[in-house]
């Protein structure tokens, strides 16, 4: 539902990543009245631009789609984009006040058909942000081709205002006067869902991130693998060849004190192998080897995916990587700690992937009085096991890797939590009013 | 005969388009009867492609509808609800499964794989062509649900549920409440124990006048279905009345019983009567006798009046819209002579030894009255099993070990811990107990996958061996006071409840969701959802959200009065029957009747739409809605011709 | 009967519990013959041997009912009433002159994916074998 400016809501969701677009299904399936607000310009989070998904394999567009969907036409739920919150404040008689601005995005939303025209005719090329950098976008770009909503933004901050887009759009919705609008909103109760950020490797210099092109994270791996992929093949940035040598680097930038994160991010194991599975589909010649500490297969039918992964032929070596250095060909030699032989050893590889971790996402505290977090920057769960989605806030809830790190299926378990203790507090809060 | 049809046949991003030319499958039946548009798709889910095909159906007045893409279970749902929006009735839509029955099994035979789809869109063509609108039913719904296990899983869900107004039956098999939970004490992360937690759920439970709670109640049959089922429950009687109140006169006839059983609060590593109570962990407070230990000898009853051998168990039948199961698990128990269980006298298990470490008094720990010292742990016991059925990871037991061994210092400071593992795994913030056990002196070994770890036991000592990865295969020994063995997470034995509900289970034997992301709570079974371990291993944060999430979907089936449910249901040509009994007899629902004019009729609401009751009939007589002969006589003349 | 390749089979699978297998089979990329094709019914005990006859009679060389067994979540006597409609069936193919082995049943659960494909592989060496009889 468009926004158009109404006020009061029974829930705000925060992030609509998967987290987020859970608790305000599970919301508005349930008659709440649903304000869903991202501050990117798309719904689906981090998950809608993965390849496929652990343990099951199902493509994760597949899975993210029909729900945003879903959301998208909920009665229920209205729903911002590219909209950042300001501030969230606390009143008496148990109902918050937000203050919410929505960017301008130059583009009247409700004309835009999607054609891409605009795309075409702008000048400008930059890296594209939702391909982590591989490939580059215009300045006048629709973010990808399942977004939702499915319409063109400008980025201002690259626009040279030409105005090509405009002259090139059929429905003339481009619009260079919009300006960003604030608005105060009412809701009864709130859930964050604001999602975690990643580490990032240039953090540890001896890894060659940034130095070696060959040197990926995993993300970018996801969008190499998954089917609305840069270059409709998996090929190394540095020069565009087909890798036949493949390194896996977990827990980087996890476990490790060093870089101020001692905890484990619980989903780069699985992710590795997952994408060391599709790896040996997409090029059955390469070797894919994984540099591991401890192989985490935890979950329902993780363990069995990890013997399956072994079975196809994935090389797993227990050892720490100590540094990665480029060759002149754009090749990798990865030093490692092999555990068997106690001694350090090298390794040529012809593309690197880093399996980068989980970091807190610490914005909310910024946004709430009274929002504590705990060690790790997670949010605080006031009451861990009697309601873990409760934050430090009466009638503020948490909804996945707002509290720490989670895969997909314990994230959208925490969605329907949050969503459970929200209904019951605006149930029992609207009683005592 | 619908003319108007559209398909629409997708790639899946490769899934099905690497291995079945799409386009040729467009093409063979673009020409077909009755298409009037045939397309192609990247993601035929995608909000975009959607959005196409109401605008397809709306500007060209489709009157049928085909996706071929994944299997229905994911996305028929989907797609009906799109027709729906764009004004055409939903069972004017057949859905193709092109991936899982034909992309995927025959990646191997790209031809034959195309050549299949291709047959199979013909054929959901045929379907579509002969659908007819349908209206779905409604039906009065039962504003009650049944929990089935007063877990931390099934007791949070009930409080939830309860809070919204709903009617909840609580039934726990076991004479008290409270799982694993209450026999757990110290739990990670919190300092909050087991008990506590139980404590705090109990006390909400009997305060809330929404919640009914039997204990010592089991599930014994199971009829109707979503909106409105009848459980049959047997009680089994405590033999000591609730007006028991004289706690000395009753621990004198306690003593009296000259019955000694293992106790299975503390795992057997302690015994109890044969009239007891659960202490430290007793909810309902008040003891209860065990017949099956029971001799009958009536000492008890001479000491107090208020119990009664002579009880008898009752039967309760509950009306409810929704069923919750949380069953819970059970700890693995090792076979005999596995790591030296039930051999060597101190090798017990990670439950028995949290048991142990609850009850003793501080300071010094004993085991068979000799002091221990020397803790050897032996992890994944029953899990990640290299000859064993249990493959799956336990999850819970790598974290749970390393807690109760960092708390069992708080208590006994004397004890050092040797950890035999096969790789830690102690995920998210978790690790951080882990690195704590490391800088605290635990000492860590890890096996190869195919050389655990040794128990032994010669001139009284027992002793642990391990070719150690961190060693480089290096033979390492300890010697200890105790062996304790990680058990991990099994499901319930003797769970007659999936054979009750008839829920599926899945390849390491636990309940199965229809899908991990889609629809993790649900079971095959409309109206009946899984919460907790029962579903697989989960640690107690785990449970309580898959609790809630499950109590928030329940809530979706019962919160209102009414239900639609589904119009695929068995019709009578009332001039064909010639009333012969056969079909009554066949319906297990009881939803066909002789009517006024001596011919069958089929109760709709009632009706599930199995069609147990179409090839009794002599003189067929009766069609299941969207499943009619000439319906399937079409799908199956399309699949024969293959071209 | 056709003499082309792989024997074709029809295979009458249910929504709630053979399909899951026949779907698993993919999902764990386990092969078969591409002339396997499914027509799912809401339970085993609901195909009429009007459907299994007509299959037969046009061009499919064999019928392969995958049935709920105990499993199915309309009751117990499915199992039973699955039998008497094959042993029913049976009957009339032999007053059609039809080879009675053209039909078989088994019981496939919802994560029996690895024995339908069994089942499978074994009724169509069969069916082969009629063939190259005949």
């Amino acid at each position: 539902m468009p926004f158009a400016g109404k006020k009061l809501y029974d829930a705000l969701v925060v992030g609509g990543g998967i987290a987020g677009i859970e608790s305000a299904l599970n919301l508005a399936n349930n008659n709440l009245k649903v304000l869903l607000v991202e501050k990117d310009l798309t719904l689906g989070g981090k998950m809608i631009m993965l390849s496929k998904v652990f343990p099951t394999l199902d493509c994760s567009a597949c899975i993210t789609t029909p729900k945003i969907s879903e959301v998208a036409r909920h009665p229920n739920i209205t729903i911002l984009t590219n909209t950042n919150i300001l501030q969230i404040e606390k009143q008496d008689k148990n109902y918050f006040k937000a203050r919410i601005k929505e960017k301008a995005r130059y583009v009247n939303i409700s004309d835009c058909t999607g054609c891409q025209l605009c795309e075409e005719a702008c000048p400008v090329v930059v890296p594209d942000q939702y391909q982590y950098d591989l490939v580059g976008r215009k300045a006048a770009y629709i973010p990808f081709n399942i977004a939702s909503p499915r319409v063109a933004s400008i980025d201002m901050d690259n626009c040279v205002l030409c105005g090509a887009c405009e002259k090139a759009c059929p429905t003339g919705c481009i619009d260079f006067t919009q300006e960003d609008k604030e608005y105060e909103i009412i809701a009864k109760t709130v859930i964050m869902a604001t999602g975690f950020n990643l580490f990032d490797p240039l953090k540890i210099p001896r890894f060659s991130y940034g130095n070696s092109k060959n040197v990926i994270t995993a993300l970018q791996m996801e969008r190499l693998l998954a089917p609305t992929r840069p270059y409709n093949h998996v090929l190394r940035p540095g020069d565009g060849q087909v890798p036949c040598n493949i390194a896996y680097v977990l827990c980087a930038g996890s476990r490790d004190l060093s870089v101020g994160n001692p905890i484990c991010s619980q989903i780069c194991c699985m992710y590795s192998i997952k994408q060391a599975q599709l790896l040996m589909g997409a090029l059955p010649m390469a070797d894919v080897t994984i540099y591991y500490i401890n192989i985490r297969s935890f979950g329902k039918g993780f363990e069995e995916f990890y013997e399956q992964a072994k079975g196809m032929g994935v090389n797993f070596v227990k050892g720490k990587v100590g540094k990665i250095t480029e060759t002149d060909n754009g090749n990798l030699i990865l030093w490692y700690e092999d555990i068997n032989q106690g001694k350090v050893i090298e390794k040529k590889h012809d593309l690197v992937v880093l399996s980068v971790g989980v970091l807190a996402n610490d914005e909310p505290k910024k946004l709430i009085q009274g929002w504590e977090k705990d060690e790790y920057s997670f949010a605080h769960q006031k009451d861990l096991f009697y309601t873990p989605s409760l934050s430090s806030i009466e009638g503020v809830f948490l909804a996945g890797t707002t509290s720490g790190p989670m895969d997909i299926p314990d994230s959208i378990l925490s969605a329907g939590s949050a969503a459970m203790e929200a209904i019951r507090y605006v149930k029992q809060t609207s009683i005592d009013l | 005969m619908k003319q108007r049809i559209g398909v629409y046949i997708c790639h899946c991003g490769g899934n099905i388009s690497d291995y079945v030319d799409v386009e040729k499958v467009r093409e063979a039946v673009a020409q077909n009867d009755g298409v009037l548009i045939a397309k192609t798709t990247m993601f035929a889910c995608a909000d975009s492609n959607q959005k196409g095909m109401v605008q397809d159906i709306k500007e060209n007045q489709l009157d049928g509808v085909v996706v071929a893409s994944c299997s229905p279970k994911l996305h028929e749902i989907t797609f009906k609800a799109v027709v729906e929006r764009a004004g055409l009735n939903k069972y004017n839509y057949v859905h193709a499964n092109i991936r899982e029955q034909v992309s995927w099994p025959h990646s191997d035979n790209k031809a034959g794989a195309t050549q299949k789809a291709i047959q199979i869109v013909k054929a959901a063509i045929a379907k579509v062509r002969l659908s007819e609108a349908i209206e779905p039913l409604e039906v009065d719904t039962t504003q009650a649900v049944l929990v089935i296990g007063a877990g931390v899983a099934g007791m949070k869900a009930a409080i939830s549920l309860s809070k919204m107004g709903t009617k909840v039956y609580l039934i726990e098999r076991e004479p008290f409440i409270g799982g694993r939970i209450a026999q757990w004490d110290v739990l990670c992360l919190t300092n909050e124990t087991g008990k506590e937690l139980v404590s705090r759920l109990y006390t909400e439970i009997v305060s809330n006048k929404n919640i009914a709670l039997y204990t010592g109640a089991q599930l014994v049959d199971c009829k109707g279905s979503i909106g409105n089922f009848t459980a049959k429950v047997k009680l089994s009687p405590r033999y000591v009345k609730e007006t028991c109140i004289d706690k000395e006169i009753l621990k004198k006839a306690i003593n009296a019983c000259p019955v000694e059983v293992p106790d299975e609060f503390n795992f057997g590593i302690t015994k109890r009567r044969a009239i007891y109570h659960n202490f430290p962990a007793e909810y309902p407070q008040t003891a209860v006798i065990d017949m099956n230990s029971c001799t009958r000898c009536g000492k008890c009853t001479e000491i107090c009046d208020k119990i009664d051998l002579n009880m008898k168990e009752e039967f309760l039948e509950l009306k409810v819209g929704s069923i919750l199961v949380a069953t819970g698990f059970d700890p693995y128990t090792p076979n005999e002579g596995e790591f030296g269980y039930n051999v060597i006298d101190n090798v017990i298990t990670l439950s028995q030894f949290k048991r142990l470490l609850a009850f003793s008094e501080p300071g010094k720990l004993q085991w068979h009255d000799k002091p221990v010292k020397n803790v050897a742990y032996i992890y994944c016991v029953g899990s990640r099993q290299v000859d064993g059925n249990n493959k799956y990871c336990s999850r819970y037991c790598c974290t749970a070990t390393i807690n109760t061994a960092l708390k069992s210092n708080d208590k006994f400071p004397e004890l050092n811990h040797f950890h035999f593992t096969r790789g830690i795994r102690t995920y998210g913030k978790q690790e951080q107990l882990y690195h704590n056990a490391s800088k605290s002196g635990h000492v860590f070994f890890q096996s190869y996958e195919d050389d655990p770890c040794r128990v032994e036991h010669k001139n009284n000592k027992t002793t642990v061996k391990i070719n150690d990865i961190l060693t480089n295969r290096k033979e390492l020994e300890v010697e200890a006071d105790i062996v304790v063995l990680v058990t991990g997470m099994v499901p319930r034995s003797n769970n007659n409840i999936s054979d009750i509900l008839k829920l599926p289970r899945g390849r390491d034997n636990f309940f199965n969701e229809i899908h991990m992301k889609l629809r993790p709570v649900e079971t095959v079974i409309d109206g009946i959802t899984i919460a907790g371990a029962c579903q697989g291993p989960k640690n107690v944060v785990e449970s309580i959200n898959s609790a809630l999430s499950a109590a928030i979907k329940t809530y979706s089936f019962v919160g209102k009065d009414k239900l639609m449910v589904k119009p695929e249901v068995a019709e009578v040509t009332p001039d064909l029957c010639k009333w012969c009994d056969e079909c009554t007899k066949a319906c297990p629902f009881d939803a066909i009747f002789k009517n006024e004019q001596g011919v069958a009729q089929v109760n709709e609401t009632v009706c599930k739409g199995c069609g147990m009751c179409l090839p009794v009939c002599p003189t067929n007589a009766i069609q299941l809605k969207t499943f009619s002969d000439i319906e399937i006589a079409s799908m199956i003349d399309v699949l024969a011709n293959e071209l | 009967m056709s003499t082309s390749e792989n024997p074709r089979i029809l295979v009458f699978s249910t929504v709630k519990i053979s399909d899951p297998a026949i779907d698993m089979a993919g999902l764990l990329k386990l092969h078969y013959s591409s002339k396997v094709y499914t027509i799912s019914v809401p339970c085993s005990s609901a195909v009429k041997p009007r459907w299994i006859l007509r299959a037969l009679e046009k061009d499919f060389d064999g019928v392969f009912i995958a049935a709920d067994g105990t499993d199915c979540p309309y009751g117990e006597s499915c199992t039973e009433k699955t039998g008497e409609i094959v042993k029913k069936t049976h009957q009339l193919m032999k007053e059609r002159n039809i080879d009675p082995i053209r039909l078989k049943m088994a019981a496939i659960c919802s994560v029996c994916s690895e024995p339908f494909i069994k089942q499978i592989n074994n009724f169509s060496n069969t069916l082969l074998n009629l063939k190259t009889k005949e």
